[in-house]
């Protein structure tokens, strides 16, 4: 894992907080708040939700931050998987008609955001979107839409119009290549 | 649904991970997680592959009511030092008869009076639910002294691990203290990088022989804030 100095910092936020200490619990919340936020909304998309869930994850932080010593990722990623988890639980099951125009108004261009310093000089970031580059378009459009936006199976098949189980195929298919990929990459260490 | 072989479970685990196992079937597959530590190391690596991703996603502020509603659910947090050497609260406290007060009480009559050097500070450590669990205190020249005054009988095979830390930065052992009523004591010097600059002790329960790593891995059983010891009072 490559010595990021932010990382750093939440690390050891995150062990203080795993002892109790109030104040560095407080600091983790400022410096991750928005960004998890942002994460559940994609998710979730009401307002009032995201912030259930925001508040369920740093409950769960506050009370399993002595579970992160023991994790092998970066202490944002540990973070965002609470959150991500708990959105997707929550997120409606019946959404029958996803809401199309919400969608693509909030943007799925998130391959090209505007770039994370901090995070673009990370190696795990870097490899996930180098290898999500070498996907065929149709699989890295479902894989990204389900990542970001929580979309279910028929809901791709829905917004993408393509049948059910072209879109299982893309998801199986693509995060097979995925894994090919990033283990080459762990393999002759680039990235 | 039969432990599933290498290639199942990583195409479970990314779908799991990614968000397209719903319902059901993903309230099967976190079952089985929670049965299977290798399910679990799969579903780990594809959360430190796949998870990333979300770095890139412009931040939102939440509202202010998110932090309120967070600290009313967790509760208050550890007492001031300052509560704790003020002496109008253990005359108060001396009024009580309980085997704690009592130890507690003890302890802080041999801390004024006792021949050892000076005490230079003095931390009391408190369950989530503010109860004493144990004292702590830096004498000169060059004692740590770990009491123990209510001890953690459902944690026999765990090894109870004292960690300090500073104004900022990662928290550091101590050593390991003895889970029973009583004393530990530590050999340490003021001057100690681990000791200098302490503003805050906890005790974890960790496994035997201590955390495998160099922080915390378990739960933590009780903290509080260091405070300097006010003698004249």
């Amino acid at each position: 894992m490559s010595a990021d100095p932010g990382q750093e910092r939440l690390a050891q936020l995150l062990a203080r907080t795993a002892l109790g200490d109030r104040n560095a619990f407080t600091q983790l919340y400022e410096a991750t708040r928005a960004k998890l936020f942002a994460v559940s909304l994609r998710i979730v998309r009401e307002r009032f939700l995201a912030e259930e869930v925001l508040q369920d994850s740093f409950v769960r932080i506050w009370n399993h931050a002595s579970e992160y010593a023991r994790a092998k990722s970066a202490p944002a990623t540990w973070m965002t998987a609470i959150v991500r988890n708990r959105s997707l639980d929550v997120v409606r099951r019946a959404r029958e008609e996803p809401d199309i125009d919400d969608v693509l108004t909030s943007g799925l261009v998130d391959e090209g955001a505007a770039p994370d310093r901090e995070a673009a000089a990370r190696a795990e970031e870097h490899s996930i979107r180098e290898c999500l580059a070498e996907l065929e378009p149709e699989q890295r459009q479902s894989i990204a839409l389900a990542f970001f936006h929580g979309l279910s199976h028929s809901e791709l098949a829905h917004h993408i119009g393509r049948p059910l189980g072209t879109v299982k195929t893309h998801i199986r298919r693509g995060l097979m290549r995925l894994r090919d990929c990033l283990a080459r990459h762990a393999i002759t260490g680039t990235g | 649904m039969r432990r599933p072989g290498d290639q199942l479970a990583h195409a479970l685990a990314a779908e799991y991970v990614l968000g397209t196992l719903r319902g059901a079937a993903r309230r099967r597959f976190e079952t089985m997680m929670a049965a299977d530590a290798s399910l679990r190391e799969v579903v780990a690596r594809w959360e430190a592959w796949v998870t990333p991703l979300a770095d890139r996603v412009e931040p939102v502020e939440p509202p202010a009511r998110v932090w309120k509603a967070i600290e009313a659910r967790i509760g208050a947090g550890p007492a001031k030092p300052s509560f704790w050497s003020n002496l109008d609260f253990w005359r108060a406290w001396g009024l009580i008869t309980s085997g704690v007060a009592a130890a507690l009480l003890a302890f802080f009559a041999w801390l004024y009076t006792g021949p050892r050097g000076e005490p230079v500070f003095i931390a009391v450590l408190t369950s989530s639910t503010h109860q004493p669990m144990g004292v702590v205190s830096m004498h000169s020249p060059n004692l740590l002294r770990v009491r123990v005054v209510h001890n953690w009988s459902s944690m026999r095979d765990k090894s109870l691990q004292l960690w300090v830390m500073p104004e900022s930065g990662a928290p550091r052992s101590l050593g390991l203290v003895r889970n029973e009523v009583g004393d530990t004591l530590i050999s340490i010097e003021p001057t100690d990088p681990r000791v200098r600059g302490a503003r805050m002790l906890a005790i974890s329960a960790e496994p035997p022989g201590g955390s495998p790593t160099d922080q915390p891995t378990g739960p933590m059983l009780c903290s509080g804030m260091v405070a300097p010891v006010k003698l004249a009072s």
